[in-house]
């Protein structure tokens, strides 16, 4: 459950679990333990401050703070945060740290990986580039930018600062990062929404943001704030057009249906759909034991993303052979994906329905072969058509396809990144899978990376966050 | 059946049946529970599964029987493509594997549609009803012939004790909803009518057709094509007419059984359904003229399952017991599920489901894997149950229900385990900002009427 109780009725062993998770609005850290809510996956209560709705909307009479803010120094500043936040000394990153391993499911090397990655992002080229890759002309960021069609009608366009809701996954400390950085390159006054499982990294990295300083427009463009997603005491109030342009949220289902009910003209949605990612194994890997480690390895990485959280980790590879050949395959799969998650000290056990249809699977020994066991130390399943569970936490399921082409109509718009191998077949299928809905084609093992400034969930989402604002000038005589 | 098993069950028409202090049954219930244990472990391949994986060759305690436990979704956890592809072979394997007794897969594999292989399977002593999965997979559940004797007994038997109506053949029984085709609610219905209904009456005849399997599996198997990407467009309207035209006739039945009712008002009536259905019938009768005056002082209700998303006004159930004249003292509720062949009765003093003797409740933590230590008073947490009346399949189920229970005496007076009126599903009180970048294309289906 996730859900408001009351602070004063808690048992006292709940009492001593509590953390609190302070609030950022606008460039003031906010404190209090008003309100105690329960983390949703681990059920460990955390206490925020009361929720000052007025002071986390920015009044549309003010233009936005970073508006004439140069990009440059947007970036400038962002890099050195990301400096900040890989520091050993930064007190709100370890101290966020701390309290995150008791909310999130990710062990805590996980986690600081996670978020030491992610401040991988805050690189000057590398944000220049994503600058560069979301919009034809990056200057319309900073300045109202000159342009005459062929009729000689004049204007100028702008790339207006936008007002943000970002609703952000609870499943990834790192998107707060990337959410910050997208949210300040685009000049936007942003609000963050955190999520149960995280209710800590974004104002950590906010108050090492204002640890460089207090009064920069970035800060002051900047709130991050917790309530349980579908309270309609919040949400009722605070998603209006009046108030904010986009809601960028994160997910599907109770999440997005959520939000959808606010939308309307004036408040639109730029939606990072939940996403499945498979594998395609061609024949290929058989031609020697060697390759057949090759394709199992590579396979058993692009499964053990993030410990298969991410919507990159692979949960179906498809290998095309005969069922011997596809059990060698999964035996071998098995093995590097055990490794792996012991490395990681990951042995999370798997939620009982889960378990028990993986435990049907091995009833059913003529069409299903299970490699381990139900048990959270990483399980294979052989199978002859995909699975209908959601594989997490460490499962994987392979599908034994006589052809590659048969795998193709498994693809649907739930999927995001299909890891391949060969790598010289890829050409040959990028089409269909684009077709089918699919929005990646990787190197198999290589789920993760992604080249800078790429389009993520079939968009390019800088230029769908901001305010396209026309000036028109007349004609030119 | 073992001895102990043979005495507990016995119990079901006994006076005292939930009178029996738990500390008195309790040595006797995990003599039965190990009885059971002993002739299933060779016969269900499940049960056998997790006696393995458990280490356990022996029942001597609650500890080791939780460790035996199915949960409910074990009864789904078969794929639905097998449905949509016909696959009757593989989901008669699916079938054995949670059986008691062995499926004939050659005998029932050969049919054309759900319905044909459930029938092929009564005609060879298998019993599967399914749950209704309006979003979500059906729960296949298998019982035996001897199951469905002992669902006519207990139903009957348990009605009585919680709405103190001697059966006596003296009723005209009102259903007002369309009901589920399967064995296990023809078995109750069948003892229903020989226990309550005047046999100078036909019983009335709810003008809906009865839904089978195959409408219940209907929907699920259009909502996996339209998340495959198969369903076509005319395919999804289809079914939307079919859906149309059923909640055509649920509309129009609501004025013939409104008529057939008020006709019938002068006769001690029973009245049977969902509260929508009974909530709407109500509102008819009272449109017609008629409330509490005109009808018998003794009617009687029982109203199966809670509100299932119907909106109704606060006083629902005020309304209906004061349209039909029914006593409070004769206001049937009982708590069971699915999953097993016995209900709990509320009583009438107490407002508690009391757990009869053959029943075993045993509460575990919220995950479900470990037993609660039992405390004098009351506790919650998520129930489980052994129902050692049961045959066909394994009696051991760990259910997705919140429940408060307490093993000390009721108001009510009877000294037996019982069950505050408060119960809740675990899945309703989960939090909805289960918000991450990975998911489903479940999350892509939008629902189908």
């Amino acid at each position: 459950m996730n859900s408001i109780v009351d602070p004063k009725k808690g048992a006292a062993s709940d009492a001593a679990a509590v953390v609190s998770a302070p609030f950022f609005a606008r460039g003031e850290l906010i404190e209090g333990n008003d309100a105690v809510h329960r983390s949703r996956d681990l059920g460990v209560n955390f206490a925020t401050p009361r929720i000052n709705l007025n002071r986390i909307v920015h009044p549309r009479t003010e233009v936005p703070p970073l508006l004439n803010v140069p990009l440059s120094e947007i970036i400038d500043f962002l890099v050195e945060t990301g400096q900040r936040i890989t520091a050993q000394s930064n007190p709100h990153l370890q101290d966020c740290i701390d309290r995150m391993c008791a909310t999130h499911i990710l062990p805590r090397a996980v986690l600081e990986n996670q978020i030491k990655g992610a401040a991988g992002y805050l690189d000057k080229r590398l944000l220049n580039t994503v600058v560069q890759r979301n919009f034809a002309n990056p200057k319309a960021l900073d300045e109202w930018v000159p342009y005459q069609d062929y009729t000689g009608r004049r204007s100028f366009v702008r790339a207006f600062a936008p007002r943000l809701v970002h609703v952000l996954p609870g499943n990834s400390p790192g998107v707060a990062v990337k959410s910050i950085a997208q949210g300040a390159m685009v000049k936007a006054v942003n609000l963050f929404k955190m999520s149960s499982s995280d209710p800590f990294t974004t104002v950590a990295i906010l108050r090492t943001m204002a640890d460089i300083d207090p009064n920069h427009a970035i800060v002051k463009s900047m709130s991050a704030v917790y309530w349980r997603g579908g309270d309609d005491s919040v949400e009722q109030v605070l998603y209006r057009p009046q108030y904010f342009d986009k809601i960028v949220a994160w997910g599907g289902g109770d999440a997005i249906n959520n939000v959808v009910k606010y939308l309307g003209p004036g408040l639109q949605l730029v939606s990072f759909d939940p996403k499945t990612s498979i594998s395609m194994v061609g024949s290929r890997a058989f031609a020697s034991g060697e390759t057949l480690d090759i394709a199992a390895d590579l396979a058993s990485a692009d499964v053990m993303v993030l410990n298969q959280e991410a919507c990159v980790a692979s949960r179906f590879i498809y290998v095309e052979g005969d069922q011997a050949q596809v059990d060698r395959f999964s035996e071998r799969l098995h093995k590097r994906i055990v490794e792996r998650a012991a490395a990681s000290g990951d042995a999370r056990p798997l939620d009982m329905d889960l378990r028990e249809q993986i435990e049907t699977m091995m009833m059913m020994d003529d069409d299903y072969r299970v490699w381990g066991k139900a048990d959270g130390r990483g399980c294979v399943i052989r199978s002859d058509e995909p699975v209908e569970f959601h594989p997490i936490n460490k499962t994987a399921n392979v599908v034994c396809v006589p052809s590659l082409d048969e795998a193709v109509r498994y693809i649907n718009v739930a999927t995001q990144t299909v890891g391949f191998y060969p790598f010289d077949r890829m050409a040959e299928y990028r089409d269909r899978l684009a077709s089918g809905g699919a929005q990646r084609i990787v190197r198999l093992g290589e789920a993760g990376p992604s080249t800078i400034g790429n389009p993520h969930d079939a968009m390019y989402p800088l230029h769908r966050f901001v305010h396209w604002m026309a000036h028109e000038d007349g004609c030119a005589s | 059946m073992g001895e102990a098993v043979e005495r507990l069950t016995r119990l079901v028409e006994a006076h005292d049946r939930y009178d029996i202090p738990t500390a008195d049954l309790r040595d006797a219930q995990i003599g039965a529970m190990n009885e059971r244990f002993q002739e299933r472990v060779g016969q269900i391949k499940l049960v056998a599964h997790r006696a393995r994986e458990a280490g356990i060759t022996e029942v001597s305690s609650h500890e080791e029987v939780v460790k035996l436990l199915l949960p409910h979704t074990a009864y789904k956890s078969y794929p639905e493509n097998w449905l949509a592809q016909k696959r009757w072979d593989r989901l008669s394997k699916w079938l054995d594997t949670v059986s008691t007794h062995r499926v004939p897969v050659d005998k029932v594999s050969q049919a054309d549609e759900v319905d044909e292989w459930i029938g092929k399977l009564a005609e060879n002593g298998f019993f599967v009803s399914c749950s209704s999965g309006t979003t979500g997979k059906s729960a296949m559940l298998v019982a035996s012939r001897d199951d469905m004797e002992w669902c006519k007994k207990e139903a009957v038997a348990t009605y009585s004790w919680g709405s103190g109506v001697k059966p006596a053949q003296d009723r005209r029984m009102f259903g007002m909803a369309a009901t589920a085709h399967v064995p296990r609610n023809l078995a109750t219905g069948e003892a229903y009518t020989a226990a309550l209904q005047d046999p100078n009456y036909e019983r009335f005849a709810y003008p809906v057709p009865a839904i089978t399997v195959g409408c219940l599996t209907q929907m699920v198997v259009l909502r996996k094509a339209i998340a495959d990407g198969t369903a076509k467009p005319a395919d999804i309207a289809a079914f939307e007419k079919i859906s149309a035209a059923r909640q055509k006739a649920v509309d129009d039945a609501v004025g013939i059984t409104a008529q057939a009712v008020v006709e019938a008002r002068h006769s001690k009536i029973h009245v049977s359904g969902l509260w929508a259905g009974l909530y709407n019938v109500a509102k008819a009768v009272r449109e017609m003229g008629y409330s509490a005056k005109d009808f018998h002082p003794e009617n009687s209700i029982y109203v199966g399952g809670g509100l299932k998303r119907a909106k109704l006004p606060d006083d629902y159930r005020e309304f209906v017991y004061e349209t039909f004249n029914i006593q409070p003292e004769r206001n049937y509720q009982n708590y069971s599920m699915q999953e097993l062949h016995s209900g709990m009765p509320r009583c009438r003093v107490g407002g508690r489901y009391h757990v009869p003797p053959w029943v075993v409740p045993l509460i575990l933590d919220k995950e479900g894997n470990n037993l609660l230590p039992m405390i004098d008073g009351e506790y919650e947490g998520r129930a489980a149950f052994f129902d050692l009346s049961l045959d066909g399949r394994w009696g051991g189920v760990i259910s997705g229900d919140k429940i408060s229970i307490d093993f000390s005496p009721c108001a009510c007076g009877s000294k037996g385990p019982s069950i505050r009126d408060n119960i809740v599903r675990y899945a309703d009180l989960e939090g909805d900002d289960k918000i991450g970048c990975a998911g489903t294309v479940d999350a892509y289906v939008r629902g189908v009427a």
